[in-house]
């Protein structure tokens, strides 16, 4: 458990600073870094396949696409935020995160869980024949994904 | 139960809150969104911390990878969305889009 503080430690800290921060561009890169260590976190758990996709598509893809959005809307410092909300963060955080200890410990006794028994197999198994239905899910959603970009960015047609 | 199953659920509960902070007190429509994927970040490690604690981690890799090409999907509409938003009020104000004029 020693090792995985830190990392979940630097994880709630960008994630705070990509929320706080003024600029957009550093909340971007605040996020890839949070990103990047929760892939860490994710190959300390021995999972290497949720740790790449962590890294690769959230970490880089997802980034690029925000700094992208950014760059097209040149719209820093048009929207004002409340410094109110700024600095009664950490107030609300610290009372959420004692309210959490104190509850969450009886409470998670009481969550039904998977349960803990040993798997067999490999990681392809797992996917491949137990979450058949995931796949076919995730395409549904791939195609939609696809199709709902193209549908934002058709061009108009004359007569419209 | 163990106590490091109680750590991760708590620092994911820690990144749900500050996710949901955003959500209600931001106007920037991108910043709206970091705290979406705030959240999403904070849901992926308690699945996964999860599997991790129960022994189940095959099982909880193919639930996180599944979560992350929705949240890619989700990412890729909102972002075209949010450029669509900006060419049609030139601000990323939230409150500006409170009517639905066409």
């Amino acid at each position: 458990m020693t090792w995985q503080i830190p990392l979940l430690s630097g994880l709630v800290l960008f994630s705070i600073l990509a929320i706080l921060s003024k600029d957009l561009i550093k909340s971007a890169i605040s996020l890839a870094l949070a990103s990047v260590l929760l892939g860490i976190l994710f190959f300390q758990m021995n999972a290497p396949y949720a740790g790449v996709f962590e890294i690769s598509v959230v970490a880089g893809l997802i980034t690029v696409l925000f700094i992208l959005t950014i760059a097209l809307t040149k719209a820093e410092g048009d929207v004002r935020e409340s410094r109110l909300a700024r600095l009664a963060f950490p107030l609300f955080f610290v009372a959420f995160i004692l309210i959490d200890i104190l509850v969450m410990k009886g409470l998670l006794q009481k969550v039904p869980a998977l349960p803990e028994t040993a798997e067999t197999g490999a990681f392809g198994d797992v996917l491949w024949k137990q979450r058949t239905f995931d796949l076919v899910g995730q395409l549904a959603v791939i195609l939609a994904g696809v199709f709902s970009v193209l549908a934002l960015f058709r061009k108009r047609d004359k007569d419209e | 139960m163990n106590s490091s199953w109680f750590v991760y659920m708590a620092f994911a509960a820690g990144l749900l809150f500050a996710g949901l902070y955003c959500l209600l007190t931001m106007k920037n429509v991108i910043k709206l969104f970091i705290g979406i994927e705030v959240i999403s970040k904070g849901v992926s490690l308690a699945l996964l911390a999860t599997g991790f604690v129960k022994k189940n981690t095959l099982l909880a890799q193919c639930l996180v990878i599944t979560f992350i090409v929705v949240e890619v999907s989700l990412v890729a509409t909102a972002l075209a969305l949010i450029i669509n938003i900006y060419r049609h009020t030139k601000s990323l104000d939230i409150r500006k889009l409170t009517k639905l004029k066409g």
